[in-house]
């Protein structure tokens, strides 16, 4: 066979041609959204890191920061903000040194304590004390060998009386890890287990039940002194376990990614029938912060060994993070990244609904039941991170811009 | 030492060769993270290769011991490279790079082995480590896989090699750390190998990688593909080449969460007594969190996303001066890269001109290639996988 110099240098330059411009998929776009809309009552910008979760209690707002913006500012500050007036103020800031992501925030019920976590490298917790509110006071930085894989989320919940954090610790060995705040100077560890595929992601405490996001192992429901199997703090007992679908058939697997047990004030016998899983998959769009997808998975827990997913909400071309209830009007409010803030009527049987308000799988879809009920920062070029209804208004963690305000929904 | 002139074609009973190898290098990356400039020495590539073979070539091994545990920690300044945990520097390899035993034969005019142990996956192109440059493409995790426990099956004739192998997905955790063990047969490749002329060899191949980045397994899967041609021995002007295009997608489930292209084109010439060698890649990264250290990235993406993709365009030129004295190769060597970094995707919470302070980054190493001994083995190829070995002849390990 003859080798042909010419036709191999010419076979190189179409190989170049054809190949060197291949890129990357774009995301699927948000379709706009044309429904009732959670009205910006201010904004409170800050641009020089990205924001992350927030928190707030009475006036003042809480956010953490994520990841690294610039060469020299990552995400080690917590912002401190009064949220009296129509437009959220920064009146200081926490850095926390040796840290580059505080993913989570939250104020104990009492008021009484602020708990920031760390992720990546050094993960701990970071524990403030707000006798003033605006002057974090730092009690104590917990970092273990059992936390220093990174904490993702940190969850205060009181079981028993008694104040405990329940911190999900970042891969290799993902686990859960529970430490009692009775003495917030000086936290003891109560409870370590690995769980999770690959990670655990988040939890939800509540009348003594814990509910853990486990990614692809779905959602498990623990007895923790309240469930009547034997569960204890130091010594979870597993009462049930579901794997949620995902927003795609093709994906395969839960994508569990944080929980919300509800309890309506007005609905009766089935005031705690149902729980809220947020799916958080990743987008399509290779990057964090310009796509996203993952549906509101909807749980019958009536019967806790045997929960099972009876409805969803889904929005096209965006996906869920973190939820906020109000449940005294029942309505949740979820932040969907890309796609702002989405306001659900949750009240009611969310099971019971017409063929045509169903999935080809038989569940109830949300949005065809009208249960959305509106959205705020839709077509804005945003990316919530985290909500939170304080009872009056509802306020958005924006990663880009820092954090919104927001009307509440009504009722219809 | 080109790939070339590594290739076996011993037909010997029994055979044995053993070579150790390492740069000494001085490498200026200006800007680096956080718009800082950096000037570091390292000892790279530290290697001690052993290969042989016995019954008639029947039955061979390979043997490579990396020491970059010891003396690349923190990593070589390299720009753009990317994986394991690292960014901007290229990653340590682990102490036990290769150990591969295979058993060779032949079916009439067809060439088979079977080979096992911790080695290359019969994917895309030869490993940077055989090639002219000191430094890294960026495309390293895009275009080869290796340091996987790995069983390999080969078949060559006249023309045409096809390897299949089967292998653990997940990337070393560490120089120390060997592959997970349970998670061994989790993944697949398959390489098919053209020699249409002694001058040129063409390879196209495939893997399906499951989990690489999260060891215990459940984080975003891999498709790959490579394609790419390379010259076997000198044409004209050129005393080496190579043309390799290559595409990862990552999934989650069967939708696809994220895709990286490559384009990589490499030639060396002789000028004198020297060897003048140029680089041009372009190639999409994945951006993941950087740690306290803006040099390293969590390995375990939580949420499973990437917070971006940078485009890098690389040109890279390197001038060496080798020479030989008694059983050892020295090799002088000067080499500079240009690299343009962009953001592929907007927003990006990796933005470069942010990062770096800069979208020019320059990187210059002068350093000394030093070899003793002789490798009759072509790394990451084995057995009946070295293209173009006559029926009955094994070759290669």
């Amino acid at each position: 066979m003859a080798f042909r110099p010419r036709a191999f240098h010419w076979l190189l330059v179409t190989l170049f041609v054809a190949l060197a411009g291949c890129g990357s998929d774009s995301p699927t776009s948000v379709k706009p959204f044309t429904g009732p809309s959670l009205s910006v009552i201010g904004h409170g910008q800050t641009t020089a890191r990205y924001t992350a979760e927030l928190w707030t209690r009475g006036n003042v707002a809480y956010t953490t920061t994520w990841g690294q913006r610039s060469a020299t500012a990552v995400g080690n500050a917590v912002y401190i903000w009064n949220i009296g007036a129509n437009t959220p103020v920064m009146v200081d800031s926490l850095i926390v040194e040796n840290a580059t992501t505080l993913g989570d925030v939250q104020v104990s019920d009492d008021g009484k304590l602020l708990v920031v976590a760390t992720e990546r490298a050094n993960g701990s917790i970071v524990i403030y004390d707000l006798t003033n509110p605006l002057k974090p006071a730092r009690l104590t930085r917990y970092q273990t060998a059992n936390t220093s894989n990174g904490v993702h989320t940190a969850e205060v919940a009181r079981v028993d009386g008694t104040l405990y954090a329940f911190l999900s610790i970042d891969p290799p060995d993902a686990r859960l890890v529970i430490v009692d705040l009775s003495n917030p100077e000086n936290p003891r560890e109560v409870m370590v287990r690995n769980m999770g595929n690959p990670f655990v992601h988040d939890v939800f405490v509540r009348d003594g039940l814990l509910f853990t996001a486990l990614w692809n192992d779905g959602v498990t429901i623990w007895d923790v002194g309240g469930g009547g199997k034997g569960g204890t703090i130091a010594n979870p007992v597993q009462i049930g376990n579901v794997r949620t679908a995902t927003w795609s058939p093709s994906v395969g697997d839960s994508e569990a990614h944080n929980v919300w047990w509800f309890h309506d004030v007005a609905g009766g016998a089935d005031a705690k029938r149902f729980a809220f899983v947020g799916e958080e998959a990743p987008g399509t769009g290779g990057s964090a912060l310009n796509s996203s997808n993952g549906d509101i998975h909807v749980l019958d827990v009536s019967d806790m060994s045997a929960p099972r997913e009876v409805a969803f909400y889904h929005v096209d071309g965006a996906g869920t993070h973190n939820f906020s209830v109000d449940e005294e009007r029942g309505i949740l409010y979820a932040a969907y990244y890309n796609a702002g803030v989405r306001a659900l009527d949750v009240r009611g049987d969310l099971s019971s609904c017409t063929d045509t308000q169903k999935a080809t799988d038989g569940r109830c879809d949300l949005r065809k039941m009208g249960r959305e009920l509106a959205a705020g920062l839709a077509n804005a070029q945003t990316f919530i991170w985290g909500v939170h209804f304080d009872g009056s208004f509802v306020y958005a963690s924006d990663m880009l811009s820092g954090i919104w305000k927001l009307t509440a929904a009504t009722r219809p | 030492m080109t790939a070339g002139s590594m290739e076996s074609r011993d037909s010997t009973r029994a055979s044995f060769t053993l070579r150790a190898q390492a740069i000494g290098l001085v490498t200026r990356l200006d800007p680096g993270p956080a718009d800082r400039a950096y000037t570091e020495g390292y000892l790279a590539q530290p290697l001690i290769m052993a290969h042989g073979r016995v019954l008639d070539g029947h039955l061979g091994g390979v043997l490579t011991l990396d020491f970059e545990g010891l003396t690349l920690a923190r990593g070589q300044l390299n720009t753009g490279a990317y994986g394991e945990g690292y960014a901007d520097r290229r990653h340590p390899h682990t102490y036990l790079h290769e150990a591969v035993a295979v058993a060779s034969g032949a079916f009439g005019r067809v060439g088979v082995s079977l080979a096992g142990g911790k080695g290359f996956v019969p994917f895309g192109t030869d490993d940077p480590m055989t090639r002219p440059f000191a430094a890294y493409p960026v495309n390293h995790h895009l275009a080869q896989i290796l340091e996987r426990y790995v069983v390999i099956a080969a078949a060559s004739a006249g023309p045409l090699t096809l390897e299949g192998a089967t292998f653990n997905g997940d990337e070393p955790a560490s120089p120390g750390a060997p592959p997970d063990a349970s998670r061994f047969g989790d993944s697949w490749a398959a390489r098919a190998t053209v020699t249409p002329h002694p001058l040129v060899e063409v390879e196209g191949s495939f893997a399906s990688v499951t989990s690489p980045e999260i060891a215990n397994g459940g984080g975003r899967d891999q498709r790959k593909w490579s394609v790419g041609a390379r010259l076997r021995q000198p044409l004209g002007r050129l005393s080496g080449g190579l043309v390799e295009w290559a595409r990862t997608d990552e999934l989650v489930g069967d939708v696809r969460a994220n895709q990286f292209t490559s384009f990589l084109a490499e030639a060396s010439t002789s000028l004198s007594r020297a060897t003048v060698s140029a680089r041009f890649e372009n190639t999409a990264r994945p951006e993941e969190e950087r740690l306290a250290d803006p040099f390293r990235y969590s390995r375990n993406p939580t949420d499973l996303s990437i917070i971006g993709i940078t485009r890098w365009q690389i040109g890279t030129i390197a001038v060496t001066t080798p020479f030989s004295v008694r059983h050892a190769d020295i090799a002088p060597f000067v080499e500079v890269s240009y690299g343009h970094p962009t953001e592929e995707v907007t927003p990006s919470a990796f933005v470069p001109q942010d990062f770096y302070g800069s979208t020019s980054i320059w990187s210059a190493s002068i350093g000394l290639r030093l070899g003793i001994g002789s490798m009759a083995h072509r790394m990451g190829r084995y057995g009946a996988g070295v293209p173009n070995v006559p029926a009955g002849v094994t070759a290669g390990g």
